[in-house]
């Protein structure tokens, strides 16, 4: 029996330290791993398809934002100009509104709507009645599985001067209808309360699944410790979810630029484009309704250029000082 | 007065009863193990000490005062996790210093006391760093470290060694054996391991099915367990447990009589469970030993000792030797030889302990 455990003698095979690969070596692996791992490749392939034609493939016509584009001659056929578009678009007061608008109303967002979905979720991790809070969460998640040009509707009728309810409650306190929608001071509260009432529910989800993974003994021993709900949620559940919320911001500044486009075209009129018009109703306006897309496409690429580097910075500056980042 | 005492403690949700009324009293500065298997009411029963689950009935007593309701920071316990319950985002010092922020210890103090139970526990280098930065004992000293902060009156620990492994255990096991002597807290320990309860226990409580089965020493509990149910739970291997029927001068197990250190003439026919611990047996025939004669199945050597895995018809047995260096010899064994004085009797239907008359 105890000749089969002993090992025969022999000179120790030498096996390198670090394995340096060949590049053939690493396309057999690769293939390898393909064969062995094919179904998880098939899955990812839609996606990868949807990718291609639908956000890389149009991006061959990005080109047209430095050439005097002309539909019969085509985007290859058009002559190049280079910086042109770009310089008309930074000396069209319009375009720069636009912007500044952009950016004032995502700023509103940023103060009022983020944090809106993590305090809502916050509230509802501290219902203990679990009917009253399944139909409480039921109640704010509805709005964002309504059309948005239903709630505009809705916006529109609520704000109305003569049936809607905001001026009727107004009238029972013996003030003068206002018609908010055509007043460009009122425009952003507006909308960005809408957009507030419209997704913070169906946004504390996210929120609400990273409390549900927060470790219970955590809130156990603290209890024990002594601490009362409020310290709880202050010094657990929110440092808890700190990594949750800062990943969440990242990707809400990367789209920073994109105002959600169709809730302003259908809120918005002219009386209200000196605070509403953003950048994409004007590249809507100038590319679509007055055929200029060489323009248009330049004030595009110039917001996706900025939501690039804006979404880079908050990366690298969440990596740096959290330890927390998407990539 | 830091002692605990639990009087008919009964713990139900809705109609199912968990645990079924324990009696326990616990005195000052003792260290109590509550033991059992998985689902024995051995954590519900520590929780409701701690306050974290309501006692459906019955009465806590710690110190002089009712505990029933009175809210967990008012109890003076402190509590040991499973898993550490360390707060990932703060560092060792924020973490120990947890509790007593939120009691308002000014803050001079807090510095000191953590200081000091960093020294003690070996954690002075390490209160800069973050848990996720720590070994799995280094965090299970934090999180000694944050219970003996708040010098409790009571400690509660809740299998904190569970998700250690063996080496650790055995370590950090010691390690809380030597804080028990120094710090003196009457402290109450959840496992489900018989190692720890026999080694850090001052007395070993054994429960089961929301019951105790029963309280004592380890080696009152090991010498003298009360039913089959602690015979074959504390020991390591458990105690083997055959059935035979007594006769007028032993056990009759199969066609082997065990002799018995004791007179049962007045009992005979009755049936029994003979219960045999592993490292009561010999190799060799002595006075008043029996031989039992199994088939042997395998040899499992520790080292210094063996296991003998065999059968007794159809019973399986593991027997404990010690192998004076080699374990060759121990493959032809055919029999062991069972002491009379060290052999248990228990009632086969009932499985309580029976008491051998002289």
């Amino acid at each position: 029996m105890a000749d089969e455990h002993t090992t025969a003698g022999g000179p120790p095979v030498q096996e390198p330290l670090i394995e340096t690969p060949s590049s053939e070596g690493r396309l057999t692996r690769f293939y390898d791993h393909i064969r062995r791992e094919w179904q998880i490749y098939l899955m990812l392939l839609p996606t990868i398809i949807w990718f291609l034609v639908f956000l890389y493939k149009p991006m061959y016509g990005l080109q047209i934002a430095f050439k005097d584009y002309s539909i019969f001659r085509g985007v290859a056929g058009s002559p190049w100009v280079g910086f042109e578009h770009f310089e008309t678009l930074f000396s069209n007061d319009q375009f720069l509104r636009a912007i500044g608008n952009t950016i004032k109303i995502s700023a509103l967002n940023l103060i009022f709507g983020f944090p809106a979905p993590i305090i809502l979720a916050l509230m509802f991790n501290e219902v203990l009645h679990a009917s009253y809070k399944r139909t409480a969460q039921t109640i704010v998640y509805l709005p964002h599985f309504i059309s948005s040009v239903i709630i505009a509707g809705i916006v529109i009728t609520a704000f109305s001067p003569t049936a809607g309810i905001v001026n009727t409650v107004m009238g029972w306190f013996g003030l003068d209808p206002v018609y908010f929608l055509t007043q460009p001071q009122w425009f952003r509260p507006i909308f960005v309360g809408t957009g507030i009432w419209q997704e913070a529910g169906f946004g504390s989800i996210v929120f609400l699944a990273a409390i549900a993974g927060v470790n219970p003994s955590l809130y156990e021993s603290a209890v024990v410790d002594g601490a009362n709900r409020w310290q709880m949620m202050w010094k657990i559940t929110i440092p808890s979810i700190l990594p949750t919320i800062l990943i969440m911001l990242i990707i809400r500044i990367g789209n920073v630029m994109e105002v959600s486009f169709e809730l302003v075209i259908l809120l918005y009129q002219p009386a209200t484009y000196e605070t509403a018009d953003v950048v994409n109703t004007w590249i809507y306006r100038q590319g679509l309704q007055s055929g200029q897309y060489d323009l248009a496409a330049a004030g595009g690429l110039f917001n996706a250029f900025v939501a690039f580097v804006l979404v880079m910075t908050a990366n690298t500056l969440s990596r740096r000082f959290s330890r927390t980042s998407l990539w | 007065m830091s002692g605990v005492n639990l009087s008919g403690i009964v713990k139900a949700y809705g109609a199912v009863q968990v645990v079924h009324g324990i009696d326990l009293d616990i005195a000052e500065k003792e260290f109590v193990v509550l033991v059992g298997p998985s689902g024995c009411g051995k954590s519900t029963t520590l929780r409701m000490i701690a306050g974290l689950e309501e006692i459906t009935a019955g009465d806590l007593t710690i110190g002089d005062r009712r505990m029933n309701r009175v809210a967990p920071k008012d109890r003076d316990v402190a509590m040991v996790f499973q898993n550490y319950a360390l707060y990932p985002h703060l560092n060792v010092a924020d973490n120990m210093a947890f509790g007593l922020r939120i009691r308002k210890m000014p803050k001079a103090e807090i510095k000191t006391t953590i200081s000091e139970v960093a020294e003690i526990l070996g954690l002075t280098e390490y209160l800069d760093r973050r848990p996720a930065d720590l070994s799995g004992g280094q965090r299970q000293r934090v999180a000694m470290g944050r219970a003996i902060v708040r010098h409790p009156k009571v400690f509660l620990f809740d299998e904190p060694l569970s998700n250690l492994d063996a080496k650790l255990r055995t370590q950090m096991r010691a390690e809380i054996k030597r804080l028990h002597n120094r710090l003196g807290v009457t402290s109450v320990y959840v496992t489900h391991d018989q190692v720890e309860a026999m080694t850090l226990a001052d007395r070993i409580v054994v429960m089961n099915n929301g019951s105790i089965e029963q309280i004592g020493t380890p080696m009152e509990l090991f010498n003298n367990p009360a039913n089959t149910f602690v015979a074959g739970f504390l020991g390591s291997p458990p105690m083997n447990q055959l059935k035979g029927t007594l006769t007028e001068s032993g056990a009759k197990v199969g066609e082997t009589e065990i002799k018995l250190n004791g007179s049962v003439a007045t009992q005979a026919g009755r049936d029994v469970i003979v219960g045999i611990r592993p490292e009561h047996v010999t190799l060799t025939a002595g006075e008043k030993t029996t031989a039992l004669p199994i088939s042997l199945d395998l040899v499992e050597p520790l080292g210094s000792e063996a296991l003998l895995h065999g059968h007794f018809g159809k019973d399986s047995l593991v027997f404990k030797t010690e192998t004076g260096g080699d374990i060759n010899h121990l493959s032809g064994v055919g029999e062991v030889h069972v002491n009379a004085s060290l052999v248990k009797l228990f009632d086969a239907e009932t499985g309580h302990a029976l008491s051998l008359g002289a």
